[in-house]
């Protein structure tokens, strides 16, 4: 049919044009409290440092290459990556049976697994990371457990290492990777899993061809959003850290906050985004790549 | 596109709002800063009310660290939300050397008069109002001799080990490194000194702040620590088996230093709230309730608490101070050297 679209068709098409001024509010919002501290902190790691004043009157690029040369940053982004990595990969590893379970089970327990999934999440961060840091302290739970298991003789420095700050950081983050994944494994078909087991593949081989490749999305949005936060947490570090455990997140605070260094601060962060961005940006190219065969 | 109508309704939404924030700025309160836990409470239920009671002036509190005053101060600009600021002398000094203080006005301070020796800075640029002595902690049941200076963390060898200090983000730290620069090297600013002695004392436990340190204590991570008298004491009342000694050479002291901020609007306000902390009334019951040293000469500590607050009346004498204001300028040098040298 052509010709003039009826007047039904025409008021429909009115109805379907987009409400710009809805986006307003969110618009404001992100440039008010996102955008506009960006711009302002990428001005002020520019600024010359001053013991008179919150910064000096000219520019400079100081910052960035004292950031760049310096060993010892360098190494602290190193712990801040593996530690963000190792929590990734153990949370994946720990958190992947139970999205499993809970996505598959008709339990009628299966609400209360849920519930105990989200329990981190309902008590505060400070108060979670205190009781970490009484579980691991010498005289702690971890401690005492393990000279009565006879695996100690003495107590073994857990607080204030980076193994401290990872075993505390895992607690913390572990439903942030459960219920993404949780998510992507109910949308998938169990029958296309049957349809495997039923062209003669075992369970594990089923497992690793159909489900696993299938539950890729899952896995990519869960360990990004698991890597981001524990590489920019700075409670937990800050508590359980140390400065062994001393991470990025930690040392930008100490600039900024404990010895007033704005804008030194400010380049120290915004390195350390741009270095986050960048992992980012491979993981995604290579999780990409393994999903491009996805149906 | 927007119609012309819309555009005009949303500016019209955007700029009523104008005048409510003329009127907001109009109508600002006097707001103190203050500390939280029981600082806050203490604030909340018995000085503040006491403070409008007396001067009439109603007022509120803003409950952080004195850093976190600070970053509100700067960050301010010429409009800061406090016109008094209370943080640790080494803190405030960052803000003197950048401009945001004015000197007291002593004519409306007269309860300073009764300010110890060495409270009131040089060219009234700020005084400190609630002295927290630092001795030498112990774990009575850890430690079988107790220390009787700082140098007994160096020559004792059953502190080795079990040491509790700071972070360098804390004062305590700080005033930690300058009193080791006194004791070993040529002054308080003697950092190579310092440093090379702190170092001698690792592995140590670092806190960043001083409930940390004694949380440390309670634990037995560590079984000595500088510890202030308010921390201390207050584990002694739970029971807590430990014990803190005035060291031969002096004690340290969290000092909080009360400043009149340039760019604040309420500071006729702001001198009578100082006022009032250095009544000898307010003095004596911080005393009873933290565990500070009375920085009023008239204040009275009561007869039970005497014998627990040794570093009061001729006392405040033992106090080791330190001259912040040129310090301002190693103040950064000095905490990223600590990072890489102690870590």
């Amino acid at each position: 049919m052509t010709g003039a679209p009826s007047p039904a068709i025409a008021s429909r098409g009115g109805a379907q044009r987009p409400v710009w001024w809805l986006i307003l509010p969110a618009l404001v919002l992100l440039v008010c409290f996102l955008v506009l501290p960006y711009v302002s902190i990428v001005v002020m790691s520019f600024r010359e440092a001053s013991t008179r004043a919150v910064y000096g009157d000219g520019f400079t690029l100081e910052h960035y290459t004292t950031v760049i040369a310096d060993p010892f940053i360098w190494g602290i982004v190193w712990r801040t990556l593996r530690t963000g990595l190792i929590v990734t990969v153990v949370t994946l590893l720990l958190g992947y049976p139970v999205a499993y379970h809970l996505a598959r089970t008709r339990s009628r327990w299966a609400s209360v697994l849920y519930i105990f999934v989200i329990s981190p999440l309902l008590v505060g961060l400070v108060v979670r990371t205190f009781a970490w840091l009484i579980i691991l302290s010498n005289g702690g739970v971890a401690n005492n457990a393990l000279k009565w298991a006879g695996l100690i003789d003495r107590p073994i420095q857990l607080l204030n290492t980076p193994l401290g700050v990872t075993i505390g950081l895992i607690h913390v983050f572990l439903p942030f990777v459960i219920l993404p994944l949780l998510g992507n494994l109910q949308a998938i078909n169990p029958e296309v899993a049957m349809a495997g087991r039923s062209l003669g593949a075992s369970r594990l081989q089923t497992f690793l061809r159909v489900t696993l490749p299938l539950s890729m999305p899952g896995i990519q949005a869960g360990s990004i959003l698991v890597f981001v936060l524990s590489i920019s947490a700075y409670v937990t570090p800050a508590m359980l850290g140390g400065s062994q455990g001393r991470t990025m997140a930690v040392l930008v605070v100490q600039y900024l906050v404990d010895s007033f260094r704005w804008p030194a601060g400010a380049a120290l962060a915004i390195f350390m985004a741009a270095i986050t961005l960048s992992v980012i940006a491979v993981y995604l190219r290579l999780t990409a790549r393994a999903m491009r065969r996805l149906p | 596109m927007p119609s012309r109508r819309q555009f005009l309704a949303a500016m019209a939404a955007a700029s009523a709002t104008l005048p409510f924030a003329g009127r907001l700025r109009a109508q600002t309160p006097f707001v103190i800063p203050t500390y939280g836990g029981t600082w806050a409470k203490f604030w909340e239920e018995t000085l503040v009310p006491g403070f409008t009671a007396a001067t009439g002036t109603a007022a509120q509190i803003d409950v952080g660290l004195g850093k976190d005053f600070v970053s509100k101060i700067r960050a301010g600009g010429d409009a800061s939300p406090y016109s008094v600021f209370m943080g640790n002398e080494n803190i405030a000094a960052t803000l003197r050397a950048e401009g945001f203080f004015e000197p007291l006005d002593m004519s409306k301070i007269p309860n300073a008069a009764g300010l110890y020796d060495g409270l009131l800075n040089a060219n009234n640029s700020g005084l400190r109002a609630i002295v927290s002595p630092i001795g030498l902690a112990y774990r009575t049941d850890m430690v079988q001799t107790p220390p009787k200076a700082w140098t007994d963390l160096w020559d004792n060898p059953e502190f080795a080990g079990r040491i509790g200090l700071y972070q360098i983000g804390n004062t305590g730290a700080q005033l930690f490194l300058r009193m080791t620069g006194k004791l070993f090297g040529s002054g308080d600013t003697d950092m190579d000194t310092a440093f090379a002695k702190v170092k001698e004392l690792l592995p140590f436990t670092q806190a960043s702040w001083s409930g940390e340190v004694a949380a440390s204590l309670m634990r037995g991570d560590v079984a000595i620590a500088p510890v202030d008298w308010t921390e201390i004491l207050m584990l002694q009342d739970k029971g807590a088996p430990v014990e803190i000694v005035v060291p031969t050479e002096g004690v340290l002291s969290y000092e909080q230093s009360f400043n009149i901020v340039a760019t604040g609007d309420r500071k006729d306000e702001a001198h009578a709230y100082i006022n009032y902390l250095l009544d000898p009334q307010v003095q004596s019951n911080m005393a009873d309730v933290f565990y500070t040293s009375p920085a009023n000469r008239e204040a009275v500590v009561s007869d039970a608490l005497k014998p627990r607050l040794p570093i009061q009346g001729d006392a405040m004498s033992k106090i080791v101070r330190f001259e912040w204001d040129s310090y301002v300028d190693i103040a950064a040098e000095v905490a990223d050297r600590w990072n890489r040298e102690i870590g």
